[in-house]
């Protein structure tokens, strides 16, 4: 444990559980106010799991209530207050930047049901964020170290629409996109179990960068994987199973999500349309302030962070802003 | 229905709503997207001289429900670049051209380029609090010879009005107003964000990116309405010239606007309002704003205009 991010006075008796559950405490009384949290609140890191090459994820404890409240698609900005050398992030750099949530674990093991409210201590919320070494920001999160600081606000943003029972849904990724796709699958096996049909398709660049891979076998009916090198699945892109994919569907009954870098999101979308299939992506481009302020993140005459990240593909399409490098 | 149009110099409104600088305004598209509102009309971000990024995050959080902080740094694409697009440009809205720079200079090339360009009018942003040290844009609002100078040298310069944005970071903010009326400035606008500090106790620093920042949101509504009566008195008593005002600060209902126009403003502006109901938050505000003066008999809004400052003409 480092404790970079901290006052040097922290005694030795110092108990990072201790703090958490104050901070998940504090995290709990603002979000009952609007269900949401307005300012950041930091929280400590409890752990970081390596997942692939320049890929951890950052586990934080939560309220339950929050972590439920989610929905995938949506993000919260997440600030490292200091950085992994404990400095203050007044740099040229913009140390807060939105995220989707990777993963949830609410742990019930060993919780009597039926006492556990008034028992006190209940299992602990965990809520992962998965991130990957891009930029000055992000790679300094993956440089942070169990016990500094993030800090969260949110949740923010559009989520994805709801699969009935008896649908298929289409998820397809690209490099990091696997994240709200597998918050998406969570979702829809969490709330129709068998009777949703889910297969995903995620695009890598190369087999030490593929993350997720285990967590999406466990939910998905099929799963494919690319590698643009073809250290990995099939030698390629997303598209190229995607074809296969399109043929075998109802496409009255389907759904196809994608998250990815937008080059690759575009073709994606344009299959999907051509198919006859209800798309949507969520989107990520550059987002300061994710309260509808500084007005940098539009797509067409949209707001990400207000009216996206989730957005309908056809509508995207028709952007012309839309499907380049951003 | 009341009439709601209102005239200010260089801007004919349908209502008197107007999008504050700094939210939004930064692009065509963006200012289309808000044109598109119920929104009387339009203040672009402050541009200045160059292109400008924005400052380490946090730029802009809610500290609570009804307080805004934000430190955005300026983030401006630069006034060649802004030009380029206002000629190329038509806005369903009249656009107010918000504009800065680090010396009067700077500032006057800038009020040239943009009136070239087709700016039917400008607001001079004479204060940002949130400006890095040594940077004179910190601390031009705060001084009197200063904002003389800015606005003259302005005023000189180009034909289409030029308002004058005030600091409410001052002792008085009349003096501020005054000097720049007597400058030459056709209208003032007040406030801009109150000079604001949060710490975060557990993170043990403050939790904006630049560490210092700007005050809004509906926190700031009654220091607003003050300084608006301190200018309006002023000019009631004769003691600055008499100009438009364009009041702002905290405003998010129609009772809200009642309140300024009733301390003497020609029109308003509303920026943090748009971060609860985005740009339909205008339509909201319209329609209060209607439904008042509907049942308050107010059949424009000269009928209300500067009633609330009736009883404090003695005051100081």
């Amino acid at each position: 444990m480092t404790l970079s991010t901290s006052p040097s006075t922290r005694s030795a008796d110092f108990d990072l559980q201790k703090l958490a559950d104050k901070c998940c405490e504090r995290m709990a009384t603002e979000f009952s106010k609007s269900g949401k949290i307005l300012a950041p609140i930091p929280l400590p890191i409890m752990e970081i799991v390596h997942e692939a090459e320049s890929v951890v994820t950052v586990w934080l404890q939560v309220p339950e209530e929050l972590a439920t409240a989610y929905k995938a698609g949506q993000f919260f900005m997440c600030w490292n207050p200091y950085d992994a050398e404990g400095g203050m992030s007044r740099t040229n750099f913009n140390s807060e930047k939105p995220y989707s949530v990777g993963d949830i674990k609410i742990d019930r093991t060993g919780i009597d049901e039926t006492t556990a409210a008034d028992e006190g201590r209940v299992g602990n919320t965990l809520m992962g964020f998965t991130i990957k070494d891009l930029g000055r920001q992000s790679g300094e999160l993956t440089r942070m170290a169990k016990g500094d600081w993030l800090a969260l606000r949110g949740p923010f943003g559009t989520t994805f629409p709801n699969p009935t029972s008896g649908s298929t849904l289409l998820l397809v990724s690209g490099g990091i996109g696997s994240t709200p796709m597998h918050m998406m699958a969570k979702e829809a096996r969490n709330k129709l179990g068998d009777r949703v049909n889910i297969h995903g398709i995620m695009g890598f660049r190369n087999a030490s960068e593929a993350h997720y891979v285990e967590r999406m076998e466990g939910l998905l009916d099929t799963l494919t994987i690319t590698t643009d090198d073809g250290t990995q699945g099939i030698h390629g892109y997303p598209t190229q199973p995607l074809e296969e994919l399109l043929k075998g569907v109802d496409s009255e009954n389907c759904i196809l999500l994608t998250c990815g870098p937008e080059p690759m999101m575009k073709p994606v979308l344009e299959m999907a349309v051509r198919a006859g299939i209800e798309c949507y992506a969520a989107m990520e481009r550059y987002l300061p302030c994710a309260i509808a302020v500084c007005g940098l993140c539009m797509v067409g005459d949209r707001l990400t962070c207000r009216q996206g990240p989730v957005m309908e593909g056809g509508w995207l399409l028709e952007q012309s802003d839309f499907g380049h490098h951003h | 229905m009341a009439e709601l149009g209102v005239e200010v110099p260089g801007l004919a409104l349908a209502n008197p709503l107007m999008l504050a600088s700094g939210v939004q305004g930064g692009t065509a598209a963006a200012l289309h997207r808000v044109a598109a509102s119920k929104c009387g009309g339009l203040v672009s971000k402050s541009i200045g001289p160059v292109a400008r990024e924005i400052y380490p995050g946090p730029v802009c959080v809610e500290a609570t429900d009804s307080i805004v902080l934000n430190a955005m740094g300026l983030p401006n694409p630069g006034v060649d670049s802004f030009t380029e697009m206002l000629s190329q440009n038509y806005f369903s809205k009249p656009l107010l051209v918000s504009i800065f720079g680090p010396d009067s200079q700077t500032v006057t090339e800038i009020a040239m380029k943009m009136e070239a360009a087709g700016a039917a009018a400008l607001e001079l942003n004479l204060s940002c609090p949130h400006s890095k040290p040594g940077s004179r844009a910190l601390i031009v609002g705060q001084q009197p010879e200063l904002i003389k100078e800015y606005i003259s040298a302005v005023k000189q310069a180009v034909g289409i009005p030029v308002y004058a944005k005030l600091t409410p970071n001052t002792a008085q903010v009349s003096l501020e107003a005054g000097a720049a009326l007597e400058a030459g400035a056709d209208g003032v606008s007040l406030i801009n964000t109150v000079s604001a500090l949060e710490v975060d106790p557990y993170a043990g620093r403050p939790i904006i990116g630049n560490l210092l920042c700007g005050m809004s949101g509906p926190a700031i509504r009654p220091i607003a309405q003050r300084k608006v009566a301190e200018v309006a008195l002023a000019m009631r008593r004769g003691e600055i010239p008499t100009a438009p005002i364009i009041a702002m600060g905290g405003i998010t209902t129609g009772l809200d606007v009642a309140r300024f126009i009733m301390l003497g403003a020609s029109a308003v502006q509303i920026g943090s309002a748009l971060i609860y109901g985005d740009a339909d938050i205008f339509a909201q505000i319209e329609n209060e704003l209607n439904e008042f003066m509907d049942v308050q008999g107010y059949d424009n809004l000269g009928k209300m205009r500067g009633i609330a400052l009736d009883s404090m003409e003695g005051l100081n």
